[in-house]
């Protein structure tokens, strides 16, 4: 039944579902886990490093956390070439932003920006979904610190801690526990991201400036030995 | 180019550069405002000083603001005062036939932090030098206050001094610019910025 | 040619201008209202070419209006300045710019700042303690330039205003007879009477 309705993006099934779309946040379930988490002072982003061949150079740095602007970070799970394009695109709309209002660009307009985009590709024929859901982290000066989430469909929402690519169930059932009601602070949310994974961004205010961090290996090695993780690690690897 | 006044040099040093500008903007004879500064951090060792008519001070500003962040968002890394000159421009000369009013100059320390300055004209020649770099309607007064007080290897003091000495007595011959000063000077481990009060009149 | 005065104090800014609307040599009317409102704590102030004023000041105040309604949140005076500025300074470099020349007076709830904007038909603008437009503007400058300071309250504001168009009145051959004044503060934007 739902092979006449799957060749095309924009068609609805009888059910009243979207199939390329479903199809596509199914391949971003496959793809490596990104995680983000909102504590009072601050909020991590962090995303997992799968080592495909030792023959890989990882010199180039982070391949899924990205800076949209200076006010804001973003992890990535799904296809990496889609998620250039829209980094590009989000990128850019910062930027004009900035050019007309001289003011960076509030966190939850950008999130929208993007997913207007991505909703336009589940609309339009001929086209084909972008196959990427972002974990957004950023500040602004009308709501603080603030996590989004956004999947191929162009839908977004706000939280506290969430969890896009593999394993998300486990890893939200994780957070789930170890978030405490009213907050945590930005280093116990950089434990409880260690725990689940590898690349590393925090976001947070210092004298009433955002600062974004993005960690290197050694710096990513200190925490993990900081929370007695590396071994295990390593193991894995 | 002489709508709203304003002047702007640049000089170089021992491991170090300066930049310096006015503070006025008028129209015409009528002084506006005494805030007005004629230049932009672009990197943390690069600045670049736009004299000229003032909406397009403000609209080059914001569009090299936008072009230096993508820059750094795309590669990673900071932009070099000699990509930047060049940078700079190619973006005055696509309006080669409708051109921004402005004289830009750059002054920054590259990755060896050695000193780089430059200046161009309005539709992009750039014209890099190894002492100083005037623009603005105080160019010609600039000319020779740094033709005379200048010399090779000042430290970054000796620099502010002669930078400063050299604006303020330059200004105070041109009626369009003046009304106060920032000096900035870069060294490779820190940025210094000063106001100078200068005459008021 | 029109009059704008604006003067910032210690928590508001107070904007005046002159009522008159006049074709060639004739005074057609005066109460003309030569300002808008772009949100509750902005407003603008325009003069120059009739018709360009009340066109683009309208096109601002449509186009802010509708950002808040979107977004659910307002912009500070200091966006909506740029905005202007930059809307002005793209139309320039059009083949039929705008001919009007602007103040922009607002007041940011976010941070409890007053702030006045001076933005000329070439789309220069500057945050400035004090500014005007026109005329006018030759002799109250130098009487605000005597007689400003930053800390003044809205009873001084208006004093200050008074003296700056008793000014006005005195030196310049046109005749200025209708001022309209209005003062934005954190409550808002309201007429006063001078």
């Amino acid at each position: 039944m739902s092979r006449r309705y799957d060749a095309r993006t924009t068609i609805f099934s009888p059910e009243g579902r979207l199939y390329q779309v479903e199809y596509a946040m199914e391949a971003i379930s496959h793809a490596s886990t990104a995680l983000g988490i909102l504590a009072k002072d601050g909020l991590v982003i962090a995303a997992e490093k799968k080592v495909a061949s030792k023959l890989l150079d990882e010199t180039k740095g982070g391949e899924k956390i990205y800076i949209i602007n200076d006010n804001m970070i973003c992890g990535v799970a799904g296809i990496t070439s889609d998620a250039n394009i829209l980094i590009n695109y989000v990128q850019t709309a910062a930027q004009q932003y900035l050019y007309t209002y001289n003011e960076d660009m509030p966190c939850e307009q950008l999130v929208q920006r993007l997913c207007d985009l991505k909703q336009g590709y589940t609309q339009y024929g001929g086209l084909r979904p972008f196959g990427v859901s972002f974990i957004y982290g950023g500040w602004d000066e009308h709501y603080g610190f603030q996590l989004y989430h956004s999947d191929p469909s162009g839908n977004y929402s706000g939280w506290k801690a969430t969890c896009i690519g593999a394993n998300t169930a486990s890893a939200q059932g994780i957070l789930r526990q170890e978030y405490k009601e009213d907050g945590v602070t930005l280093q116990e949310a950089k434990n409880l991201a260690i725990k689940v994974l590898i690349e590393f961004a925090t976001l947070e205010l210092v004298n009433g400036k955002v600062v974004r961090r993005m960690f290197n290996q050694t710096e990513i090695e200190t925490l993990l030995k900081e929370n007695n993780l590396l071994t295990k690690t390593e193991e894995a690897k | 180019m002489a709508y709203n006044g304003g002047a702007v040099v640049a000089m170089t040093g021992k491991n170090c550069v300066a930049i310096a500008c006015d503070k006025r903007l008028g129209v015409q004879a009528m002084t506006v405002s005494m805030e007005f500064k004629k230049t932009f951090q672009i990197a943390p060792k690069l600045f670049i000083g736009l004299p000229g008519l003032a909406t397009d001070v403000q609209t080059l500003a914001e569009k090299f603001r936008f072009k230096a962040n993508m820059y750094k968002l795309k590669e990673e890394r900071e932009l070099e005062p000699r990509t930047f000159a060049h940078l700079v421009s190619s973006t005055l000369y696509e309006r080669r036939f409708s051109p921004w009013y402005v004289e830009p100059v750059i002054a920054g320390l590259d990755k060896e932090n050695r000193p780089f300055i430059a200046s161009a004209d309005l539709i992009g020649c750039l014209d890099f030098a190894e002492d100083f770099s005037v623009s603005g309607t105080t160019s010609n007064q600039l000319f020779g206050m740094c033709e005379s007080l200048w010399e090779p290897d000042l430290e970054p003091e000796e620099l502010f001094e002669t930078i400063s000495q050299a604006l303020m007595n330059a200004v105070d011959r041109d009626c369009l610019s003046g009304w106060g000063a920032e000096v900035i000077v870069i060294t490779p481990d820190k940025v210094i910025t000063r106001t100078l009060k200068s005459r008021q009149d | 040619m029109d009059t704008l005065v604006g003067i910032t104090g210690k928590d508001f800014v107070i904007t005046a201008f002159d009522s008159k609307a006049v074709a060639s040599i004739t005074l057609m009317k005066t109460g003309e209202d030569k300002s808008r409102e772009l949100n509750s704590h902005a407003l603008m102030l325009f003069s120059g070419e009739p018709g360009d004023g009340v066109h683009f000041s309208e096109y601002i105040e449509r186009n802010i209006k509708l950002y808040g309604i979107r977004h659910g949140i307002e912009l500070s005076p200091k966006a909506v300045a740029s905005f202007a500025r930059r809307e002005l300074a793209d139309s320039l470099r059009s083949r039929k710019p705008y001919a009007v020349n602007l103040l922009i007076a607002g007041y940011d709830v976010k941070t409890d700042k007053p702030s006045l904007y001076w933005i000329d038909h070439l789309a220069s603008s500057v945050d400035v303690p004090f500014a005007a437009h026109g005329y006018g503007g030759y002799y109250c400058l130098s009487v605000l330039d005597r007689y400003h300071r930053q800390d003044i309250t809205e009873e001084e504001g208006i004093k200050l205003m008074q003296k700056c168009i008793q000014e006005i009145r005195s030196r310049m051959i046109m005749s200025m007879p209708d001022f309209i004044a209005k003062i934005v503060n954190k409550d808002g934007i309201r007429l006063v009477q001078l």
